[in-house]
């Protein structure tokens, strides 16, 4: 997600058809085939994420291997963006992997149209999970994604590069005044290589929390939108003084960073986003030591945050071995090895089990730390979008992009956006 | 196509008055079928078929998981009320515009040097034919990625001289600059066939030419040009649909989004985003079908043109 690393989509493309083709057919037994220490079967697991992850990963798949030796596990991964474009075409061809690393924004879009396998009917073991967490994997009664971790919206800054500018660090009680100007001081004085962030307002997330904040829900329960135009222009708005001054990073400069992030190349000193992109902005960056504070709000009592699921696994509704899908899945989100494995680097461990197995230090710490301080404010956690959403999600930023860039102003990105996402829901109505 | 006329005349001279040749060419016939077997079955699999259901496609509403739905000319009509859709059309066609001319420019250019006796051609020819059999691949758009890139060689070359334009992947106005010349350096495949044509134009004419006092500029103009018009003809019109079908650098270079600012939403990647990210799979086939019809219209175009400016040998124009 933070490093798009489009040269292997193409690698990958090869690699993940071939696999798909493999895994074609649909399982007889309500476990599926079965193998043995002898004869193993082999299970395609894909994810997206960076060098980071795949180190990460490759070790879990390893330690699985080890305990479990009647099963092999193939797997490969890209980008994020290629990764969807790329599940698409493999779920027309019904071949898509045996299991998979999930976002909540796709969840609707494949589990209500029968592509994945209904995690109920499986043997997963989900009685270390927080009760408020589980539905957001859920579709009208069903489990379809079992949460790995949850991850919460944060400010990061770089205190070094703070320091170096001669600015205090922020303490996270911020409105968004504050928060402006605060961009602002560290552009002027950042001398044209530092920046303040990049625009904020170009995140859907942060959206959302903002309209958290003034208490309105993004979608209705009839998967409309629950905002109006004019909140969106309200929040766009919302940064129209700092666009194209040195407080918000120019969007030429994020284009050419692609597919690093501005935060993670060291050229703004904060950003406002994720709090398990942790691990890869240090590996990027190479900072000591990033912090994060909560996001701005113009209520000190309503923050809008929330968890969320920072990703799911699902399995593919066609998938032949049922059974040894779902103890990678289970292995994947509850062992304690794997929590000390990946660390908060896919979010903090769902899986109370898997949390309490992993020794948190440094950086690790600050953010279950971060996750802990903010356990008051916290609301319950989204249910999967509306159908579509991650298009809408990409449009937004797509938009806002276009608004960086002066192509539009506020009122036509507003306009361009409402069309593309009334389209989209009368669409898949 | 200086071919089947000559196949044409063979078969109306010979086959109605002999019933044996007739039986013996029959024969040929089956035995030229089952060798083309093969193909044909891929041809009609993988080719015709698919065709075939993504037309049905485009008049339907189909988002890849469930059964398309029936919904006439929505798809079409809907496509001109689309920005983004008319975006990619723009986009495409300034590509087109300004990329092909340029590149069969650059080829009949080279082909010309080329074509000259000097010591070590065969090596020049393979050098200047390298690009483009490396150019359509992923590394090669990934290396132009870099080299346009911020602080890349391209931004400090121009530094140097006192243009400060910063990178140019990042840069609206600057990506479509990018791809013509991306394009351009691709010149190879033309290159080939023009001086394969320029190899058929008699010495003698140049020498009669020379002896009349005409200088390289008119005996480009009123001997290479008319002599190989047929295979600029066919280059050009090779390299424009070529042109019209760019993708995968488009892809990559953008990271599959069309960016900055839409200055890279060719038309084909803005058909696979509707396909594969919208799940959009009937709006997609509509477009590609549109881009079917246009490009057909636009060879037409071509060939009913062409016969005012291309002179086949033996031509009585």
């Amino acid at each position: 997600m933070i490093n798009r690393r489009h040269f292997l989509t193409t690698v990958a493309i090869g690699t993940a058809s071939a696999a798909a083709l493999a895994a074609c057919g649909t399982g007889s037994t309500t476990a599926g085939e079965t193998g043995s220490a002898e004869n193993p079967v082999t299970i395609t697991y894909t994810w997206w994420g960076n060098d980071d992850r795949a180190e990460r990963t490759r070790k879990a798949i390893a330690l699985f291997e080890e305990k479990n030796k009647d099963i092999k596990v193939n797997g490969n991964f890209t980008d994020f963006p290629g990764y969807w474009q790329k599940r698409a075409t493999e779920a027309a061809g019904g071949g898509l992997p045996d299991v998979m690393q999930w976002d909540l924004s796709y969840l609707r879009d494949y589990g209500q149209r029968n592509q994945l396998l209904d995690l109920g009917t499986v043997n997963i073991n989900t009685d270390a999970f927080d009760k408020s967490l589980l539905p957001s994997g859920q579709i009208r009664g069903k489990t379809y994604g079992i949460p790995t971790s949850t991850n919460a919206f944060a400010v990061y800054y770089d205190p070094a590069k703070l320091a170096s500018l001669g600015i205090a660090e922020p303490d996270g009680t911020w409105t968004y005044d504050e928060y402006n100007s605060f961009l602002t001081e560290v552009g002027s004085k950042g001398n044209g290589t530092i920046f303040g962030g990049t625009d904020y307002t170009s995140v859907w997330w942060m959206f959302n929390i903002w309209l958290r904040q003034n208490n309105i829900e993004a979608f209705t329960e009839d998967g409309k939108l629950g905002f109006t135009k004019d909140d969106l222009k309200k929040w766009w708005n919302t940064v129209s003084d700092l666009r194209g001054t040195p407080a918000i990073v120019s969007e030429e400069r994020v284009t050419q960073l692609a597919p690093k992030s501005p935060f993670g190349s060291n050229v703004t000193a904060t950003e406002v986003t994720w709090d398990n992109f942790m691990a890869g902005y240090l590996a990027d960056s190479g900072a000591k030591e990033l912090k994060l504070v909560p996001v701005p709000s113009d209520d000190p009592d309503n923050l809008g945050l929330f968890l969320k699921p920072s990703m799911l696994m699902v399995a593919s509704a066609k998938t032949k071995y049922k059974d040894a899908a779902a103890r990678f899945i289970d292995f994947m989100v509850n062992d304690p090895e794997v929590g000390e494995i990946f660390k908060t680097s896919r979010g903090v461990p769902a899986s109370k089990t898997q949390r309490d197995g992993t020794t948190f230090e440094g950086t690790d710490k600050l953010v279950v730390d971060y996750e802990k301080s903010i356990e008051k404010y916290l609301k319950d956690a989204p249910e999967p979008p509306i159908v579509g959403f991650g298009t809408l999600e990409a449009s937004f930023k797509r938009i806002s992009a276009d608004l960086n860039y002066g192509k539009v102003d506020v009122n036509g990105a507003a306009d361009a956006w409402f069309k593309e996402a009334e389209d989209l829901i009368k669409q898949n109505a | 196509m200086t071919q089947s006329p000559t196949l044409s005349k063979r078969s109306s001279s010979s086959a109605p008055s002999q019933p044996r040749k007739s039986r013996q060419r029959g024969a040929d016939a089956r035995a030229g079928y089952t060798f083309l077997l093969p193909w044909l079955l891929g041809f009609i699999a993988l080719t015709v078929g698919p065709m075939i259901s993504s037309l049905y496609l485009s008049f339907t509403n189909y988002n890849l998981f469930e059964a398309p739905e029936w919904i006439g000319l929505d798809n079409y009509i809907t496509l001109f009320q689309d920005e983004r859709f008319l975006q990619s059309v723009g986009v495409t066609v300034s590509y087109v515009v300004f990329g092909t001319p340029l590149k069969l420019a650059a080829a009949l250019a080279i082909a010309m040097l080329l074509n000259s006796k000097r010591k070590g051609q065969g090596f020049y020819r393979s050098a200047f034919y390298a690009p483009s059999l490396i150019g359509a691949s992923v590394s090669i758009a990934i290396v132009w990625k870099a080299i346009f890139g911020d602080a890349g060689p391209v931004d400090q070359g121009l530094s140097f001289f006192g243009i400060n334009l910063g990178g140019w992947v990042g840069n609206p106005s600057m990506t479509m600059p990018m791809f013509v010349l991306l394009t351009v350096w691709q010149f190879g495949a033309p290159m080939v066939i023009f001086l394969a044509g320029l190899k058929q134009i008699p010495a003698d004419l140049y020498e009669a030419a020379s002896m009349d006092g005409a200088g390289p500029v008119r005996k480009f103009f009123n001997i290479t040009w008319p002599m190989l018009s047929p295979v600029i003809f066919f280059n050009l019109l090779m390299e424009t649909i070529h042109a019209f079908q760019i993708f995968a650098s488009a892809y990559i270079i953008s990271n599959g989004e069309g960016g900055p600012a839409g200055s890279t939403l060719f038309y084909t990647l803005y058909l696979y985003l509707r396909g594969f990210s919208d799940f959009r799979m009937g709006y997609a086939s509509a477009m590609a079908w549109l881009l079917v019809i246009v490009v057909g219209i636009i060879t037409l175009i071509f060939f009913k043109t062409s016969k005012s400016w291309v002179h086949y040998s033996g031509d009585s124009k």
